[in-house]
């Protein structure tokens, strides 16, 4: 029925395309969040440098903290530098593996490092000696640790019978006293290849008594021995030194040669013993910071101390969540089964199972620390390839008289800053997800409901007219106080309205007939009382045209209120199964009586057609549709009956040759009151009821009436289709 | 002593045209505008036809009413609906109040009064034994033109008047069509096409109610009706 084209896309769908904008904001707080992580690095790396700058300021201008030789370059010296162990060392595998790579850092000394002492007071050097020996210093958990790789080729050990500790191959540690009232010799000169038994004796080697705090292990190498031992720190001062004593003649059993790392004999020539500072450990762990790595590296990188491991190192204190355990597990399920995998396609969550593979080193480098020592302060980033963990690292300068002393690596792991992130992504992405169940479903509800209702009003609109643009039905008004309620009331308003208009319209003819008859009444009474007291030749005639009038008036209004009478008849009257040719062909037979000068063509099957119906008025219909037929037909044109039945319905066809019907008049044919008659046939009344009575009747056996031109030839045809007679 | 006609109409004009008219008749006329006035008057003394029509001012059925009243008073008093409504259901109603006759204002006055002289006929016969060149005997049906009575197998059918001159008109001559029109003019009545279906509908049921296999009204498309003799084979 409607010219308007139909959209594909209902009230719905638009809702839910609109609806996909909100789309944006999640996007919107992923990036927010970005942003607020961008903003929390740089606060991070602030405060990194922050830290590294701090540190290094307390550090500033102590050169001594930095002293040559303390840390210096490892070049020979009488100085003993003690480097920092991390891992422990076993004194009795008869390996130096397990030093690994802190050998290094050893330091050789050879026949430059000859001395000549009480036990080989005049024997200089000889070309031929090849005594030499390097060594290693570490301090793990309060020990001093030692090795010395001597080279000899004769290796002289001790008597066994012999008392004396000085006449075969020896090792003398000496050492100031705690105190550093009191220089203490030791000597360690074993039977054979075996853990170490020292001594400690006097300066002319006498008296020796076995000393039970330094341990360690004698073993042979292919070109010597080597030793390994260690001194608890608590016995050391802050200078030590070592000798090699070397026996080559194991009859004569006299010192040759004698290498060490200082002037033996002279307890003021004892080579200091550097430490790390417990100084800069005190400033350093005065700095409390424990959730950041903080090393300081001399000038050439090595790590003087490290506070802290990068793992904790997070920047950040992330208290667990503590709802967590309150919120129920259907929930925790959800959030572990579905949304993590989900969100962690776009996330990417750090572990802290990394390993820095720099961290072990004992020196460290990189562009912050080039850069520090360049005295510019510097921080980077570094991704670990392994673990996608981002480590962020500052370096400050440490300066002192106006000369880079080193710098303070400050190291903190980003994965508290991305597990932060993640949290609050986590939360966000579930709040969104949330609220976009909401209201999507909610806009999808609000909007089904819009178009139920207004698919409803349209479905009752459009069931307001039938076919034949009465009104048959009302809108029932919405209660609602919307807009929508609104234009259902304004319908129902309008359409109830209509209705009464209609039905004035359709009553019209039966009241005014109602109305009319009264006078009419009076006027063929008066007239007829009239003629019979009056009898003069004169008035008979006029008596005679008035009662001529009356009776036409009479048979006007009988004619109006015909399909009022009908309808109110048809209301009570009941269907029963009838032949429909046999109406047909008997009121054909009528009809051929009655107009005599019309010819009628009968076209009917040769079988019986039942419908369910009342004959009476299908016989009415007829006579409708004929007189029609006849007074529109050219003379000598024959008028067709035909009817046939098709599937389930019959189809009566009345064709009569005679003018067409004007196009406009076609659908309006069967209203009420509504003749195309031309005036100059108007010689009897035509009130146009004689179609509208043949759709009453039509519609009241279920079928449908129809007028239209004929395709072939001038003339028209009624065509009336009423539904077969089925057994119910 | 002639005859007493009440009529009761509440319009003026035709009220005294047609007392005017049965007056010429020489019956005595009395006339009545309302329920009420009739009412009061029927109270004290009966008359012998009553003319009423259903519409009276402002009582829209009070004609029923009336009617009602006046069979409650006598069982024997013709009583002839005479009224502007000529709608079936009107028509039904009436007549189930006991009315004698329906009859509407189409009616020309000397077809009203044959049929109040037919009325009173009827009455007058009713004492004396049946003339038997008045009856009319067509298988089970006898009708007995002077008394305007029919009998169907022996049983009295109640028919109205304008009834009974349909059926007289059908059984003259069975087996021939007679039209609407024939029909309306023999009953003297002036109607329209349906209103003589739903009367030949009534004069069915009405036989019917007495033999249910009563089918000599036969119904001819689109020309009318016939009397079947109903030894004649049907269907």
């Amino acid at each position: 029925m409607s010219l308007a084209l139909k959209s594909p896309f209902g009230i719905r769908s638009k809702l839910v395309f609109l609806s996909s904008f909100l789309l944006v904001i999640p996007w919107l707080g992923y990036q927010y969040i970005l942003e607020m992580e961008d903003v929390l690095r740089r606060g991070q790396e602030q405060t990194v440098l922050g830290t590294a700058q701090a540190l290094a300021t307390a550090l500033n201008e102590r050169p001594e903290l930095f002293n040559e030789g303390n840390y210096s370059p490892a070049t020979r010296s009488q100085d003993l530098y003690v480097y920092p162990i991390y891992s422990p060392i076993s004194l009795v595998d008869g390996s130096l593996s397990d030093w690994g790579e802190y050998q290094q850092y050893e330091v050789g000394y050879d026949a430059r490092d000859y001395l000549r002492t009480s036990l080989n007071p005049v024997r200089p050097y000889s070309k031929e000696e090849t005594l030499q020996f390097r060594t290693m210093l570490g301090d793990y958990n309060g020990f001093l640790y030692a090795y010395f790789k001597v080279t000899d080729d004769h290796v002289v050990y001790r008597d066994s019978e012999a008392l004396t500790v000085h006449r075969s191959d020896f090792l003398q540690i000496t050492m100031l006293s705690r105190e550093g009232n009191e220089v203490n010799r030791y000597v360690i000169a074993p039977y054979e290849a075996e853990p170490i038994y020292p001594f400690k004796v006097r300066p002319d080697y006498s008296e020796p008594t076995y000393e039970e705090r330094i341990i360690g292990q004698w073993y042979d190498t292919n070109n010597g021995y080597a030793v390994e031992l260690r001194i608890p720190m608590e016995m050391l001062g802050d200078r030590l030194g070592f000798a090699i004593f070397d026996v080559d003649d194991s009859v004569a059993r006299d010192v040759n040669t004698v290498v060490a790392t200082y002037r033996v004999d002279d307890s003021e020539l004892l080579g200091s013993l550097r430490l790390p500072t417990p100084e800069i450990d005190r400033i350093v762990a005065g700095m409390g910071h424990n959730n950041s790595r903080i090393q300081v590296v001399d000038r050439s990188g090595r790590v003087l101390l490290t506070v802290g491991d990068i793992q904790s190192a997070t920047g950040l204190l992330i208290s667990p969540d503590p709802e967590e355990n309150q919120t129920n597990k259907y929930w925790l399920y959800v959030q572990d089964k579905i949304l993590n995998p989900l969100y962690y396609r776009i996330l990417s969550k750090p572990s802290n199972d990394f390993i820095d593979e720099l961290y072990s080193d004992v020196t460290r480098d990189g562009a912050h620390i080039d850069s520090a020592l360049q005295g510019s302060p510097m921080t980077q980033f570094r991704t670990l390839a392994d673990t996608e963990t981002r480590l962020l690292e500052a370096a400050h300068p440490i300066i002192a008289n106006n000369e880079v002393m080193g710098a303070v690596v400050v190291d903190q792991n980003m994965n508290g800053l991305r597990s932060f992130r993640n949290q609050a992504l986590e939360q966000l992405f579930n709040t969104i997800l949330a609220v976009m169940v909401i209201v999507v479903f909610g806009l999808f509800f609000f909007a089904s409901r819009i178009s139920t209702r207004i698919r409803g009003l349209r479905n009752q609109a459009e069931g307001i007219i039938d076919d034949s643009g009465r009104v048959q039905n009302t809108i029932v008004p919405s209660r609602n106080s919307d807009e929508i309620g609104d234009l259902s009331r304004s319908f129902s308003n309008i359409v109830e309205r209509l209705t009464q208009y209609t039905k004035y319209l359709e009553n019209m003819s039966s009241r005014l007939s109602h109305e009319l008859r009264t006078p009419v009444t009076v006027v063929r009474s008066s007239i007829e009382n009239l003629g019979m007291a009056e009898n003069s030749e004169e008035s008979a005639v006029y008596i005679e045209r008035a009662e001529e009038g009356i009776k036409r008036l009479n048979l006007i209004l009988t004619n109006m209120s015909e399909a009022t009478r009908l309808e109110q008849m048809l209301q009570t009257s009941e269907k029963e199964k009838i032949n429909l040719c046999e109406v047909v062909s008997g009121c054909v037979e009528g009809y051929k009586l009655a107009y005599t000068e019309a010819k009628f063509e009968l076209d009917l099957p040769n079988y019986a057609i039942y419908i369910n119906g009342v004959p009476e008025y299908i016989a009415q219909l007829l006579d409708k549709l004929i007189a029609n037929a006849v007074e529109f037909s050219y003379k000598d044109q024959p008028i067709t009956i035909y009817c046939r039945a098709l599937r389930d319905h019959v189809v009566l066809k009345v064709t009569n040759a005679g003018p067409f019907l004007p196009e406009e008049m076609k659908d309006r044919l069967f209203d009420s009151m509504i003749s195309v008659r031309p005036q100059e046939k108007q010689n009897q009344p035509h009130l146009g009821m004689g179609l509208h009575i043949a759709r009453l009747i039509t519609d009241f056996h279920g079928g449908k009436i129809r007028a239209e031109n004929r395709p072939d030839r001038e003339g028209v045809i009624v065509s009336v289709v009423i539904p077969l007679y089925y057994n119910k | 002593m002639s005859r007493r006609i009440a009529i009761v109409e509440d319009e003026a004009a035709i009220r005294e045209n047609y007392a005017d008219v049965l007056r010429k008749q020489g019956y005595e006329v009395q006339t009545y505008a309302n329920r009420k006035d009739a009412m009061s008057a029927f109270d004290i003394r009966l008359p012998n036809l009553a003319i009423i029509d259903i519409g009276l001012e402002n009582e829209i059925d009070g004609g029923f009413t009336l009617c009602q009243s006046l069979r409650s008073l006598s069982d024997t008093l013709p009583i002839i609906f005479l009224t502007a409504r000529d709608n079936d259901f009107d028509t039904v109603s009436g007549l189930r109040m006991g009315a004698d006759d329906y009859l509407t204002k189409d009616i020309s006055l000397p077809h009203l009064t044959a049929r109040i002289a037919a009325l009173f006929r009827r009455l007058d016969v009713i004492d004396q034994p049946p003339s038997p060149e008045n009856l009319l005997q067509r298988g089970k049906l006898s009708l007995d033109i002077g008394r305007l009575t029919v009998q169907w197998d022996g049983q009295a059918i109640p028919l109205t008047v304008t009834e009974f001159w349909m059926v007289h008109a059908l059984a003259k001559y069975p087996g021939h069509v007679k039209s609407r029109q024939v029909l309306m003019q023999e009953s003297k009545i002036f109607v329209d096409g349906s209103t003589i279906t739903s009367h030949i509908k009534r004069i069915r049921k009405k036989f019917m109610q007495l033999d249910a296999d009563f089918d000599c009204i036969e119904t001819v498309y689109g020309m009318g009706y016939r009397w079947n003799v109903e030894a004649a084979p049907t269907h």
